[in-house]
């Protein structure tokens, strides 16, 4: 009915998607078959109806013909969808009558028959013009957006997204689990392909992170749950004591001279060590020491309490107490980075077993001027400095049977510039590299591996090592050389893995936290590979940098600074627009009986024992459906998609 | 009062009671002191060696199927080895039982007209039941460690190993194919170590522990499986062994037998005696020495294990 | 060293049969290497075993009936335990030598077995090597 209550007049336009849908679906018969179906005013075909003169033509046949609605046999939904709900609002139609036959991908792809796919074609049509007659306009449920953001992990991705989101006058709240922020890049020696020196390069935009007036910084801090919507969320973040008052201490480092406990240090992965009170590194924001509790020996008064007595500002505070703090944000972004794949896993490399054969970052950390050797290239076992270093590249990438399948896409260019890096510093030694491809896809990274191998004199050898083992002094490395057809077995002082990227260690638990999805390999996944690279496909939340997939520091600040721009698109709408075609409650059928509460995966219905039945909170409602199929009493419709319209579809579509 | 021992099944593979028969005997003398009184499947014939690799040379695993299912019939759902070999092809033509049901079908077929004629009563059993793969095939130092379990093991022991500085060497067949077959990660394997730490040796890490000997090329391509065993010999002197440690007759003939042609080959060679894992086991376990068979080998071990030249124990 | 590269019937049926009978897919290898890096015989081999299926999958059925290297496998499985693409390298050298067997020469045979030696092979050795490497 439409809404003078008269039977309503459908248009039905089928799209020849040039031939994409013309060449296994006869385009014609279905515009003609359609034409004689019951309640079909007008049906035609068009080569594009995408195109300008094919939404004209929409437009132009509705007003004509008086159409009420108006089924267009094409793509998919999620590509054309709102360009034709545009084309009818023009016609004066709601949104609502129009609804997407989807006869490309679910018919002329998937078919190699073109009779049978003709048919199928007819009967989805159909079966959309017996759920247009039922549909109703809707009107969209407002809802208001808290105009603050959290981003979650202080990395580069992190701090880049924090600034470009703060910078639009918008207040940021950054969550790092770590005691300071900085991730992995503030690791790094110097980057590739310009040779930045990493901590020059990212230090400042760490102090300005530290000072932005828009920029709460919440170090040593963790997500703990998370409920809401998008707009409207609200997190709640656990405090770890750090057992030191960030404002009182003044960095003067007596607490560590004092401290009587030593274990390895993380920033330099364990090549030096630091006391249990300790500066992560000398930069570090916030500039404040931290106590480590799983190394200290004990809280005052138990066993020592050392440093406590050795802070002359009073800093440091046994009493501290893990706390929870609850915060609203409108937007989530998740950075959370990566871990190296660990050398553990590689047996036949022996990285575990000799200190000599060192990761990516370790090696990294050797060659930094701040590093655990002060910049100077000594290897970890006897601080000699090697003369010869082999680098393995894909260690563990490009191996879906026995490790990751992805190639971790930042392997080559790094190893190139530790190869030219440590050619610098010993200009007599000699760098080898084993490799399957050399991939340089990115801006003058073509021309840096190349002057690698010029001016470094950097041998490259095409073959994946299969042994690594020690032999007295010198390392020995079993590779080939497929280029000459010989088998390599060399001598090295120093052997450097380019181990593969992984998705940072504990991401599953923060997914499961955020109620949002990662691909087969643990990366963040996004909403479209292609077209919404920056955004989770629950709305509300982006992702930025290597917790979405390997890359280098270029692509993460790039994606980084998008994921801003789409935060601020989120912000800049003065209300929140939800999809109205919801699972509301009939409060006559309803019974009470919860079924619909428990198998909602949004946690939109609760209920309300007064009345006794379930009530629904519309804005957190998705419409998916689950307790529409669940309810036994039919008091949980879909709006626009109700029994009565998914009946009339099957029998449109069963019948002959 | 003696205690009663549990049955348990064991394929020894020809070699060992031809050729390694101080394989053999340590094992029964072993499994004797822990309790076990071990079956032989009644005519079991050779494994086969090798593990047919292509899809058209399945006959060949007949004879290993053959002899699982006699297991099967005699009661046994578990069958040992202590060859690797055996090991490898027993296990690989079970699993392949189980996962291959086109094998399965085959194999099965071939089986079924057998005709077996009972020693004494001479009667004939022919139409056999279909084997599916349902005995586990397990390698004694997997059995050790399972089932036995090291703390018995180390309640036993009468002689201190200590002085006896031995590097485990796998070999390829305990630990390959990669997958269900070996007994331990094929590039990080431990079991062979625990073991010999559990019986009292100092057990050294070296690098070719799972590096092929040569294998059957010693007949073929001699050269070749020289300079294999040579690798190997050298990087357990090199890492400071004094002794290796093994489980496969063909590793033993190889790396100890065949220490004249390394010799040969590298002037530089330097003599290391070879012991099987049980002959370890059996002297640990006060086991007397002449059941460990230590005349059959080309590199004379006493001296390792604490015997001096006239044969006393020091 | 030169080829005339063409995929005629000849060569596709020695590329299908070695997929066949080896139960694996050659053109799964990406010639990463690595098992020729692994192998403990390639010291004594004429070509790699990268080179054996980088052959097979150009169907050059001829120049692997005169290859060594076939013959030097022990199927000690260091490349399978450790090719990325999971592929049963040992079986593709059986799977060619199989198919190569009615043109190429008996690889071993009793004769070849030194007097001095026959008391002393452990039976495990003589049948393996018959099995792998004679016609």
């Amino acid at each position: 009915m439409n809404s003078n209550g008269k039977k309503k007049r459908i248009g039905v336009f089928v799209c020849h998607c040039g031939v994409n849908i013309a060449a296994m679906v006869d385009v014609k018969r279905v515009a003609e078959e359609m034409e004689k179906y019951p309640g079909v005013a007008f049906s035609t075909d068009y080569i594009y109806m995408c195109s300008d003169p094919g939404q004209q033509l929409i437009l132009d046949k509705a007003i004509e013909e008086k159409l009420d609605a108006v089924i267009v046999a094409c793509c998919s939904p999620t590509l054309h969808e709102i360009t034709f709900q545009n084309a009818v609002k023009l016609a004066g139609l709601s949104a609502f009558q129009v609804e997407i036959a989807n006869i490309r991908e679910q018919v002329s792809w998937v078919h190699t028959d073109r009779e049978e796919a003709t048919l199928k074609a007819i009967r989805i049509v159909r079966s959309l013009v017996e759920k247009i007659r039922f549909n109703k306009n809707l009107e969209p449920i407002e809802v208001d957006v808290t105009r603050r953001a959290m981003v979650i992990g202080a990395g580069i991705s992190g701090i880049q997204a924090a600034l470009d989101i703060a910078d639009q006058g918008y207040e940021v709240l950054l969550v790092e689990k770590e005691a300071s922020i900085g991730g992995h890049m503030i690791q790094l020696s110097e980057t590739f392909p310009t040779l930045d020196c990493s901590q020059c390069i990212m230090t400042p935009k760490m102090v300005e992170i530290s000072r932005h007036p828009n920029i709460k910084l919440m170090t040593y801090h963790e997500v703990e749950s998370i409920s809401g919507f998008v707009g409207n969320f609200t997190v709640r973040i656990k405090k770890k004591p750090r057992y030191v008052d960030e404002v009182a201490c003044t960095m003067c480092g007596d607490c560590e001279e004092v401290c009587p406990e030593v274990v390895p240090d993380e920033f330099n992965l364990g090549l030096s060590y630091r006391k249990a009170i300790y500066l992560p590194f000398p930069q570090a924001i916030p500039g404040t020491y931290t106590l480590d509790i799983d190394s200290c020996l004990g809280l005052w008064p138990i066993r020592c309490s050392a440093c406590r007595d050795a802070c002359e500002v009073n800093a440091i505070d046994f009493d501290q107490k893990e706390e929870i703090i609850e915060e609203k944000v409108g937007a989530i972004t998740v950075c959370t980075g990566y871990d190296l794949y660990s050398m553990k896993s590689l047996g036949e490399f022996g990285g575990e077993k000799y200190e000599d054969v060192v990761d990516g970052l370790e090696f990294e950390r050797i060659l930094s001027a701040s590093g655990p050797t002060g910049g100077k290239v000594c290897r970890p076992s006897d601080g000699k400095v090697p003369k010869s270093i082999v680098f393995i590249q894909c260690c563990g990438s490009r191996d879906p049977e026995n490790h990751k399948s992805y190639c971790s896409r930042i392997c080559c260019m790094y190893t190139a510039k530790h190869a030219m890096l440590y050619k610098h510093h010993v200009p007599d030694g000699q760098a080898t590299v084993f490799y399957i491809d050399v991939r340089t896809g990115g801006k003058r990274f073509e021309e840096f591996y190349q002057r690698t191998v010029e001016e470094g004199e950097v041998l490259y050898l095409r073959g994946k090592v299969s042994k690594v083992y020690k032999e007295g002094d010198k390392i020995i490395v079993h590779g080939s050389d497929t280029l000459t057809g010989r088998k390599v077995e060399m001598e090295a002082d120093m052997v450097v893995l380019a181990m593969a990227m992984e998705k940072k260690e504990g991401t599953e638990e923060l997914l499961r936290k955020l109620n949002i999805s990662a691909d087969t390999d643990g990366w963040l996944a996004e909403a479209h590979p292609k077209l919404k690279p920056v955004e989770s496909i629950n709305a509300g939340f982006f992702l930025a940098g290597c917790a979405h997939g390997p890359k280098d520091i270029p692509d993460t600040v790039a994606q980084a600074s998008a994921a801003a721009a789409k935060v601020g698109a989120l912000f800049a709408k003065e209300k929140l627009q939800h999809d109205p075609a919801i699972v509301p409650v009939n409060e006559e059928l309803c019974s009470g009986c919860e079924i619909c509460v428990n198998v909602c995966p949004y946690d939109a219905r609760e209920l309300d024992s007064e009345k006794g039945i379930v009530i629904v909170n519309e804005v957190l409602c998705e419409g998916c459906g689950a307790c529409a199929a669940a309810c036994p009493s039919g008091a949980a419709q879909k709006r626009n998609q109700t029994d009565n319209q998914i009946f009339s579809m099957l029998s449109a579509i069963l019948k002959i | 009062m003696v205690n009663k021992k549990t049955k348990l099944h064991y394929y020894p593979g020809c070699t060992l009671k031809e050729k390694t028969t101080n394989l053999d005997n340590t094992t029964y003398a072993v499994m004797d002191l822990l309790g076990y009184e071990l079956i032989e499947p009644e005519n079991w014939t050779c494994c086969g060696a090798e593990f047919p690799l292509t899809e058209e040379k399945i006959v060949g695993l007949a004879a290993p199927v053959r002899i699982l299912r006699q297991v099967k019939l005699e009661g046994g759902n578990e069958v040992f080895t202590v060859c690797s070999f055996c090991f490898n092809v027993l296990k690989r033509a079970n699993e392949a039982m189980v996962t291959d049901p086109l094998k399965h079908k085959r194999i099965n077929a071939f089986l079924k007209d057998d005709i077996a004629i009972d020693r004494v009563t001479g009667e004939k059993t022919t139409d056999f039941p279909e084997y599916n793969g349902d005995v586990s095939v397990l390698h004694l130092l997997e059995f050790i460690r399972d089932e036995i379990g090291y703390e018995k093991i180390r309640s036993l022991l009468k002689r201190d190993l200590s002085k006896v500085k031995v590097v485990p060497y796998y070999g390829c067949r305990l630990l390959r194919p990669k997958g269900k077959i070996g007994i331990d990660e094929p590039d990080d394997p431990s079991i062979f170590e625990e073991f010999l730490e559990n019986i009292g040796c100092e057990v050294i890490d070296f690098p070719f522990k799972q590096e092929c000997c040569g294998s059957y090329l010693s007949l073929s391509m001699p050269d070749a499986a020289s300079e294999a065993s040579y690798n190997i010999l050298r990087s357990a002197e090199l890492n400071g062994a004094d002794v290796v440690a093994l489980s496969c007759p063909l590793c033993y003939y190889n790396l100890d037998r065949r220490q004249d042609r390394i010799k040969e080959k590298f002037p530089e060679f330097h003599e290391m005696p070879v012991f099987f894992f049980t002959q370890l086991l059996a002297w640990a376990l006060g086991v007397d020495e002449e059941v460990l068979g230590l005349d059959q080998h080309f590199c004379d071990p006493r001296s390792a294990i604490g015997i001096d030249k006239s044969g006393v124990e020091i | 060293m030169r080829i005339k590269l063409k995929f005629e019937e000849n060569e596709k049926k020695f590329i299908d049969r070695v997929n066949e009978l080896s139960g694996e897919n050659i053109y799964s290898c990406y010639q990463c290497g690595c098992c020729s890096s692994g192998c403990p015989f390639v010291f004594e081999m004429d070509i790699l075993p990268n080179q054996i299926i980088r052959l097979v999958q150009m169907g050059r059925e001829e120049e692997l009936i005169g290859s060594k290297a076939l013959f030097l496998c022990a199927s000690c499985f260091t490349c399978q335990s450790r090719c990325p693409k999971g592929i049963n390298i040992a079986n593709v050298a059986e799977a060619v030598r199989h198919l190569i067997e009615p043109k190429g020469k008996d690889y071993f045979g009793p004769q070849e077995i030194p007097v001095e030696l026959a008391d002393e092979l452990p039976q495990q050795a003589l049948v393996a090597v018959y099995r792998k490497f004679s016609k």
